[in-house]
């Protein structure tokens, strides 16, 4: 007896981006990556063809970070003391994309200088040719003036910029579009708050397939299913033809992992926990595993073996069913 | 339609300014505009005031019963305070407002709206909050609200159902369910019990300019499933102007026509269709998008009116 399986066809899809500049295109990438363009929920591949698989991005600083846990930092080594060599192993880790997070502070307590933005940027550039997102410190002045002068100085790259949120996104958005580059607009865990940022950053006037929209989540046992439920709607509403919620979505479950207790903290723990660093590890894979069934297009991680975990679940939820 | 007048209400800083000095022409202004504007009763909101509640709540029946002859509805969660105040009354049959179904509330109030023969607004909400669903809200009226009043032999004429409206901005998807709600809980009782809304909170954390459109849409949606009292504010001139077009069947002008379809619709269990709009219209435009995010098709965002339709 065969049995039909019922498919919904829905009447909008998710909007294709394209990040990253080659030579051609008028920047230094090797190539350039698009997400997006699902007409269908998470990896129905019955329903619909998943035109772009999730991206696996790792995140690097512009110094090594002296907040991150001693697990990271063990992983990445040496590697971590520059960008650009931070960027190189980042690469060889499988990272698709990387994330250059700039910090507040320079190795000195001084405040980042432009020029210093600037120079990691380009040497993170230079090092590698993944396309590249750059996240500001997240202050908002601070970030103003930190990505104003990233973007001029990487003109034509397509870069990523981050983070727009509803009271910081003129000036980012103003210079995304003067330069050629992206942004990523962040909402605090809300539907409503994220489709309004998206309004107001297309009402600016950037095109509409320059947006990620980074709903926010929480690591798994902080809010993870918050995060879930909205990114689900978000998805929903883009598939129903809502245009303002149509944007490809980013997340950071490594930053949000690696602030949990349980992936944070080795000594004095239950020890029914198990071991540490597979713990960390599985906290983080789990996350962000949980994400991309919810439709996140790009998620960022900070550790490596996170990352080769992670490509592999990609791999295997790509993969087409064989026909029994 | 029977309108609740919601305007002395703790919320407003003026309100709050005016209850520091007792500045009792204030309350009596207000009373007085709101009566003339058409409020049948006046909603009295002073917050808990678990301190002076047993002073303050008879000073306002006084001030207020001293212009105006409507009935005072006590909207607070103090009920010695509101004890207090109901000793005062010497006007119109008051109500309380209100009760929830959460154990210890709904042991309590009714007994207290019993005594002294007051109306009493029961929420359709228990211990766990206000559930989702229209069959949830209509069982906690049937499965513990009305059975209490049975219980103590409360008039059943004097119990008000509030089926609770939640912001469209932040709780979505109750605002669809409240309308089946109230449409279904006409039928849960014979005699069919009375049911009243505080219609001004579906716009909730909106911005000021949006709220009195999304005000005046579900007005109608609601009045289409047979809503006939609410806690709304009757100096909202364009409120008051769309419940004359619905109840006066008011046809001479084309925004005019839209709600009566939209009445229309909902009673005949149906939902508003874009070939019911003039979409070059702008106003009726904005009723439609207003419609959609009512019935949480369309995701709310403060800009929606801003947004342009898509298929």
């Amino acid at each position: 007896m065969t049995v039909e399986i019922p498919k919904e066809t829905w009447a909008g899809s998710v909007r294709t981006v394209t990040f990253g500049a080659t030579a051609s295109e008028g920047g230094t990438r090797a190539r350039s990556l698009t997400v997006g363009g699902q007409k269908t929920l998470p990896f129905l591949h019955f329903e619909h063809e998943t035109p772009y698989p999730p991206l696996v991005a790792i995140e690097i600083k512009d110094h090594r970070p002296d907040d991150w846990s001693p697990l990271l930092l063990d992983a990445w080594g040496e590697a971590a003391n520059d960008p650009a060599s931070w960027a190189k192993a980042a690469e060889v880790a499988g990272a698709d994309v990387l994330v250059l997070a700039l910090s507040l502070n320079d190795t000195n307590g001084q405040p980042t200088t432009p020029e210093a933005a600037v120079a990691a940027t380009q040497a993170v550039l230079k090092a590698s040719a993944l396309p590249l997102m750059v996240f500001g410190p997240g202050q908002a002045e601070v970030d103003n003036v930190l990505l104003v002068a990233v973007a001029e100085a990487t003109k034509g790259e397509r870069l990523v910029l981050g983070i727009c949120e509803d009271k910081n996104y003129r000036t980012i958005v103003a210079t995304a579009m003067a330069n050629g580059h992206l942004i990523t607009a962040r909402s605090p865990m809300d539907v409503n708050l994220a489709k309004q940022l998206n309004i107001l950053i297309k009402d600016m006037g950037l095109p509409l397939d320059r947006i990620l929209m980074d709903p926010t989540t929480g690591a798994l046992g902080y809010g993870i299913e918050y995060g879930y439920s909205v990114m689900e709607r978000l998805r929903l509403a883009a598939l129903q033809g809502d245009a303002m919620t149509q944007m490809p979505m980013i997340v950071t479950p490594g930053f949000e992992t690696w602030k949990t207790k349980e992936a944070k903290v080795g000594q004095d723990v239950p020890a029914a926990w198990g071991e540490w660093r597979e713990r960390g590890i599985a906290w983080e894979t789990l996350t962000a595993v949980a994400l991309i069934e919810s439709g996140a297009d790009i998620v960022v991680l900070r550790h490596p073996e996170s990352v080769a975990r992670l490509h592999q679940a990609i791999r295997s939820l790509m993969a087409l069913p064989e026909l029994a | 339609m029977y309108i609740i007048g919601e305007n002395i209400h703790i919320i407003s800083q003026k309100v709050k300014e005016a209850l520091e000095t007792r500045d009792s022409k204030f309350f009596q202004n207000l009373a007085v505009k709101q009566v003339e504007a058409g409020a049948q009763a006046l909603d009295i909101n002073l917050g808990p005031r678990k301190k002076d509640g047993a002073e303050i709540f008879p000073w306002m029946v006084e001030t207020i019963e001293a212009v105006v002859d409507v009935p005072i509805s006590f909207d607070s969660t103090n009920l010695a305070g509101i004890e207090a105040g109901l000793k005062k009354i010497r006007k119109a049959q008051p109500i309380i407002n209100s009760t929830s179904a959460e154990p210890e509330r709904l042991e309590k109030v009714p007994l207290v709206a019993k005594q002294y023969n007051a109306r009493l607004v029961a929420l359709t909400m228990g211990a766990s909050g206000i559930p989702v669903s229209a069959d949830e809200r209509v069982n906690i009226a049937v499965e513990k609200l009305i059975p209490r009043m049975i219980e103590i032999d409360f008039p059943m004429q004097n119990l008000i159902i509030d089926p609770l409206v939640l912001t469209v901005s932040g709780c979505q998807e109750y605002c669809p369910q409240l309308i089946e709600t109230i449409r279904t809980l006409q039928y849960a009782w014979d005699p069919a019990p009375m049911i009243s809304v505080g219609l001004s909170n579906v716009s909730n954390a909106v911005p000021r300019q949006n709220r009195p459109l999304i005000n005046r849409t579900y007005c109608v949606m609601l009045m289409g499933v047979g809503l006939q009292t609410m806690i709304a504010d009757p100096l909202d001139q364009a409120l008051k102007d769309t419940i004359r077009i619905i109840e006066t069947r008011d046809d001479s002008t084309a925004v005019g026509r839209l709600y009566l379809k939209l009445f229309d619709r909902y009673a005949a269990m149906e939902t508003l269709m874009p070939e019911d709009v003039d979409m070059t219209d702008p106003e009726q435009v904005a009723i439609w998008k207003t419609v959609q995010i009512l019935l949480n098709k369309v995701i709310y965002a403060d800009s929606y009116l801003e947004q342009e339709m898509t298929a």
